[in-house]
């Protein structure tokens, strides 16, 4: 997507809520992407139709992206979540800092949440894997949550997912 | 055996009974290390059983994609190794996310299958949760505010409470309670989606926009337990089939030190002058009615037995009478032909009645209407209005 048509849809998304965090401290403890997804789902959620389900809904999206920050983020820098809105639509861009060379990785793993055969790569790792890695994950995200998963790339030894998530419409 | 394992904040649990696995609560393990006593809960559970295992996470509240591939895993494999066994997944509409993530083990595996165990959960249910019910709601709260709203504070209610109003139906009671009393918060549920996008509506026009309006199984809540200082769920425990477990629900959610407030009817009560003989032909009819679809709208006069045996202590018990002197006549009126509508109609046509008794049926209602508009008449609807409190 080229930026001249990113900025102004880009305008639209009003901010709702930010944390950030030294990722020193966010590693320290497992529990933060439980509690902090908990919080922000709550927090963004309470003037939605349904406050109750769609902070459920939410809650589950950040929580993984969270924990994909928690298991591929480097202890240096600082974690920053932001979660927009606009219309039915919520937006997180979430950044964290990670070892150098990563960012190839995530990137192959977002295209291919675009591709047309992500659903059956979803279905394939659901039915060999032990556990998820990154890339089933955000195939999670965009066949079950109806997610938008782009990258934007800012500095070298970080990583910024920026995740489109329809909840209001599909909960309602 | 039942094998329960407690590793807070979840629970899985394995029923050889019921040959149900269920899996409750937030499961959000960081390896699949911490879940290792749950899985064997499950690997047991499938060695246990002949036929179908069903897979119980109506009340799964959260899981991350670590857990869910760990138990799909189990699930999957056992497939593949036992081709006696199928398996059930049962999810609510709820918690949707359930419901999209285990469908897809579905096409991997024809032998599990996906069930969504509330889009028919209760023999009642088809007729409130109908559009054809929402004027019964309108015309009966009209009625019921003029008594409840001086009730109310004796039982807990008070300016800033946090509360929840538990199968809310038209949330005409929650906007009520938020003009009068000012609560600080409140919940209200309801499992009708008719009836919930009514009430969104009705707040949107008189731009009330912090009623928290959801939708929910109040036998199954996602709230969490201890929060709120007053539940009130008016007229359903005697709507639903089994109102312990409804009751359960509220004390759970209510703060130790609050309390839970209910409303109830006998229908076989309701009385008029004249043609009282008809009209009480009519409501013991009505009685046996609802009976035939496992409600209970006698249940009024057992509000007291029920919140002891839940737990409750400190219990208030009173009873009202809304009566066509409350206000204008025609009102109440309107509460009477609502009630035929639906009760001398759909309800009576699924049971099958015949004309002859369809006749004499809805002659009491007429009755009923009669006395309620007659210059010298006098109609009745008697409630019980109960409270307990949960233990501090
Ligand atoms: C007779 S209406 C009373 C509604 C409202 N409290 C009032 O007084 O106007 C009963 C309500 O209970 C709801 N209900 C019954 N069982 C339920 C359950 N298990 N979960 C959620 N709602 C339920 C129905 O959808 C219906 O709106």
């Amino acid at each position: 997507m080229c930026a001249a048509s990113k900025k102004p849809a880009e305008a639209a998304f009003a901010p709702l809520l930010q944390f950030e965090m030294d990722m020193g401290t966010f590693l320290s403890d497992w529990q933060h992407c439980d509690q902090l997804s908990t919080f922000m789902a709550r927090m963004i959620s309470h003037n939605r139709t349904d406050p109750i389900r769609h902070s459920n809904f939410f809650s589950f999206a950040l929580n993984e992206l969270l924990e994909i920050s928690f298991r591929g983020g480097s202890p240096e820098g600082r974690i920053d979540c932001i979660v927009y809105r606009r219309d039915l639509m919520e937006r997180v861009k979430l950044s964290f800092t990670c070892p150098s060379g990563q960012q190839e990785f995530y990137r192959e793993a977002v295209s291919r949440t675009h591709q047309e055969d992500a659903f059956s790569r979803y279905l394939g790792a659901i039915s060999t894997d032990q556990t998820p890695n990154r890339e089933v994950i955000l195939l999670d995200l965009a066949i079950n949550f109806d997610a938008d998963v782009r990258l934007e790339e800012r500095a070298p030894a970080s990583i910024t997912f920026v995740v489109d998530l329809p909840l209001e419409r599909a909960i309602n | 055996m039942n094998t329960t394992v407690f590793s807070s904040p979840f629970n899985a649990e394995f029923d050889v009974n019921s040959q149900e696995f269920s899996l409750a609560g937030v499961i959000r393990p960081r390896s699949v290390d911490e879940i290792a006593a749950s899985i064997s809960v499950l690997k047991e559970a499938i060695d246990d059983v002949r036929g179908v295992l069903y897979i119980n996470v109506k009340r799964l509240v959260q899981m991350n994609n670590t857990a869910f591939q760990a138990f799909a895993r189990v699930v999957l494999d056992a497939c593949r190794s036992r081709s006696d066994l199928s398996f059930v997944v049962v999810t609510s509409s709820v918690v949707g996310w359930t419901e999209r993530m285990f469908r897809h083990l579905n096409r991997i595996e024809p032998r599990v299958t996906v069930e969504v165990y509330d889009s028919k959960f209760y023999p009642g249910q088809a007729f409130v949760e109908d559009t054809s019910f929402i004027p019964i709601l309108r015309t009966q709260t009209k009625m019921t505010w003029r008594h409840e709203r001086t009730i109310l504070p004796r039982h807990g209610m008070r300016p800033g409470v946090v509360m929840a109003d538990i199968c809310c139906g038209i949330g005409d009671f929650a906007m009520l309670v938020k003009k009068e009393f000012q609560p600080t918060r409140i919940v209200a549920l309801d499992h009708s989606k008719a009836s919930l996008a009514y009430a969104r509506d009705m707040a949107a026009s008189f731009g009330i926009a912090d009623i928290e309006y959801t939708y929910g199984d109040a036998s199954e809540m996602l709230l969490e337990d201890n929060q709120f200082d007053l539940v009130t769920c008016r007229h359903s425990l005697q709507i639903f089939n089994r109102p312990t477990v409804l009751l359960k629900e509220l004390y759970r959610i209510c703060k130790p030190g609050g309390r839970v407030y209910i409303t109830n009817e006998k229908n076989s009560h309701c009385l008029g002058e004249p043609r009282s003989k008809s009209i009480q032909w009519t409501y013991n009819e009505v009685a046996k009615l609802f009976s035939h679809f496992d409600m209970d709208v006698e249940l009024g006069p057992k509000s007291r037995r029920y919140l002891v045996d839940a737990g409750f202590d400190d219990i208030l018990m009173e009873s009202f009478m809304v009566t066509n002197l409350d206000g204008d006549p025609q009102d109440f009126a309107d509460v009477i032909a609502a009630w035929e509508n639906v009760y001398a109609g759909e309800m009576a046509m699924k049971r099958g009645d015949p004309p002859e008794f369809m006749e004499r049926f809805r002659q009491g209602f007429s009755d009923h209407i009669f006395a309620a508009l007659h210059p010298k008449g006098y109609a009745g609807w008697p409630i019980w209005a109960a409270s307990g409190r949960k233990p501090p």
